[in-house]
């Protein structure tokens, strides 16, 4: 009987395993990798458009409060009305031209900077601005009276919408470590579990081809394919051992 | 006899009573006129509130010795905003919700009062008046709002435009501006353009500072900002101690120019934070000159201001302890107390002049029956429908050994400086 013995390799089934959670893990790499990037566009793209958006909004909503203020002359309200809107999170300085160019109100301390000074007062276009001691900026402006009695301009931080925007994705990013590492868990959880019947089931197997004492032979007890093929082992190693009859 | 039906009729009536009992009361009962005040007790310009209250309550306290108005005597229901407007208008929500109280007085302030006013409108059906603010900032003056509040003094307008004339008459044409990023400040600098256009000009520089700023606060960047428009005066709008920190920045870095201050200011609390502590205090008051709207209280010859002399130095008014937070000084007398004393002294007359049944509906008019009314300062007071301001005097000062005395010979003064 020793023949049967240098023909059968000791077969281990870890290797298959390792492979196919080898492969989960490169799947969850692949998907989450590629959401994240999918997650940082889309989130970095529709919140920088929500504060532009808004700021739009706050730009025209100031515009519109302007013209009675405006041609009243009453600065010292237009100023009240524009360091009220100051107090939201994201606008870091507002200010007011008139139709001539002049700056009418503004929140600037020590003072307006050159690059506003240099810039196009009666401009409404969206702006990205970097006012040196100051920071970087998006600047949305909106007309007064259509403009014939001057625009206002309302500067977002940057740096505070892309922290914002950071944190958002941070915490996308959070919740997708986590459930990743549970699919992980979970799916390394269930290849074991599918792995030692069949480790069982290869030792079962080795041992009838060896003639030794059927290793694990509880797996004839089994009601599936695990069972089936132990039983099959078994019938094969049988026939063989009575000639093939 | 008490009959059950009388008793229950009573049990149910009694909170209905009470409820009619405070709504009637309206600030005013047998015995008592209630004002409500908001005002800056902590702070940076905390010195202003104080000495507007003590002046105020310096002839208060003599009427109310004296038997009061028709038996009424004159109380004040205070809350510190600290100079800020949001706990402006929530103090002054609860002075006309809760309190009940019978107008609105002494407040400080072009920030607070502009984000008051609204309120005013909002409660016009209750003819809630705000009588004489401590700012000259144009919205209580004019529309919307001019219609809920009472003035005495001089406005901004009348002081910057009386800064910027003497300043070009003199020669001084070129006039930068460095105020306070807020109402109070684009209300001086609004003047300042106006006068300036009056005259084909033009603001030449332009420096500003956050309010709320101290005198340990550093205004260099300021400073260089307006010496690069070289200009011929600056003309600041700002409190006391940030306009000492620029003053006193200025002259360190060789802006050698005359610094003109509004009267909001509070010039006492300016010089002191020059002075204290300096050998050479004159060389950073002396390019100073203040715009007053009062006469000075150092001029024995004004019937007023004896008068205020003598009440101040008879009551010595202090602010109730629990409106006490940070420490500070009184001056015996100052420019704002003496505003302060003016605003009850006129204030006391409108509500004599509301008969024996004063109702908030009769104040507007009480006030417009004032004409011509002395108040023993030289010039008289004045209202009407079209007329909400009483005076229009505005009085320069200057430093003058330690102490702010009044300027007459512009040129004189500032030929040297800056030569």
């Amino acid at each position: 009987m020793s023949a049967p013995d240098q023909d059968v390799p000791d077969i281990k089934v870890k290797k298959l395993f390792r492979k196919t959670t080898f492969g989960v893990f490169m799947l969850f790499g692949v998907i989450g990798l590629s959401t994240s990037i999918l997650n940082v566009y889309t989130v970095d793209t529709h919140l920088s458009e929500e504060y532009i958006s808004n700021s739009k909004g706050i730009a025209k909503t100031i515009a519109d409060a302007s013209v009675d203020i405006l041609l009243n002359r009453d600065l010292a309200a237009l100023q009240s009305l524009i360091d009220q809107f100051l107090e939201i999170q994201g606008i870091r300085y507002i200010y007011i031209t008139n139709e001539s160019g002049e700056f009418i109100a503004h929140t600037f301390v020590p003072g307006i900077p050159e690059e506003i000074l240099q810039s196009d007062p009666l401009s409404t276009e969206t702006a990205e601005r970097t006012l040196t001691g100051l920071g970087d900026f998006v600047e949305v402006g909106s007309p007064i009276l259509a403009g014939v009695a001057g625009t206002v301009h309302v500067g977002m931080d940057r740096g505070l919408i892309a922290l914002k925007i950071q944190r958002a994705i941070g915490q996308q990013m959070w919740l997708f470590v986590v459930v990743g590492a549970i699919g992980v868990v979970a799916a390394i959880w269930l290849v074991n579990l599918a792995a030692k019947p069949m480790a069982g089931l290869m030792a079962y197997a080795v041992s009838l081809a060896k003639d030794d004492e059927p290793a694990n032979p509880e797996l004839l007890d089994r009601d599936d394919e695990v069972g089936h093929l132990a039983r099959l082992f078994r019938h094969f190693a049988s026939r063989q051992s009575t000639g093939g009859q | 006899m008490l009959t059950r039906r009388t008793l229950l009729a009573f049990g149910f009536a009694a909170p209905w009573l009470k409820v009619r009992a405070a709504s009637d009361f309206a600030g005013v009962s047998e015995d008592e006129f209630l004002l409500g005040t908001s005002a800056a007790f902590s702070g940076p310009s905390r010195g202003l509130g104080i000495e507007l209250y003590r002046g105020a309550m310096a002839y208060f306290e003599h009427v109310n010795r004296a038997g009061g108005i028709g038996g009424r005597r004159i109380r004040q229901k205070i809350y510190d905003d600290g100079y800020q407007p949001d706990p402006a208008v929530k103090n002054s929500t609860t002075l006309m919700i809760e309190d009940h109280v019978f107008l609105l007085f002494g407040y400080v302030g072009t920030p607070t009062v502009t984000r008051v006013l609204p309120l005013l409108k909002k409660f016009q059906d209750r003819d809630m008046f705000l009588f004489f603010p401590f700012t000259g900032a144009a919205p209580q003056r004019e529309p919307p709002y001019g219609d809920f509040a009472f003035n005495l003094r001089a406005s901004y307008g009348e002081e910057t435009a009386g800064l910027v004339d003497n300043f070009v008459a003199v020669g001084r044409r070129r006039i930068a501006v460095f105020y306070q990023a807020d109402a109070y400040g684009r209300s001086g600098w609004a003047g300042v353009r106006k006068a300036l256009a009056r005259h084909g000009e033009q603001i030449v520089g332009e420096a500003t500072y956050r309010r709320g700023a101290k005198f340990t606060s550093v205004m260099r960047d300021q400073v260089n900002i307006l010496k690069a428009a070289n200009p011929e005066a600056v003309v600041c709008i700002g409190s006391y101690a940030a306009c000492a920190a620029f003053a006193r920045d200025a002259v360190d870095l060789d802006l050698n120019v005359p610094l003109a201050n509004l009267s909001f200011v509070g010039s006492e609390n300016m010089l002191k934070l020059l002075s204290e502590g300096r050998d050479d205090a004159e060389r950073y008051t002396q390019l100073l000159v203040n715009s007053q709207v009062v006469p000075s209280y150092e001029d024995d010859s004004i019937p007023a201001v004896r008068e205020y002399r003598d009440l101040m130095a008879r009551y010595n008014p202090e602010v109730p302890a629990e409106l006490v937070t940070e420490e500070y000084t009184p001056f015996p007398h100052s420019f704002v107390s003496l505003e302060g004393f003016l605003d009850a002294k006129l204030m006391v007359e409108i509500l004599r002049r509301l008969g024996d049944n004063p109702t908030r509906k009769g104040l507007e008019e009480a006030v417009f029956t004032i004409r011509d009314f002395d108040l023993g300062i030289g010039e008289r007071a004045s209202f009407g429908p079209d007329r909400r301001q009483g005076l229009q005097g505005v009085y320069y000062t200057v430093v003058d050994q330690g102490r702010f005395i009044s300027l007459t010979d512009w040129q004189g003064r500032f030929a040297n400086v800056g030569a």
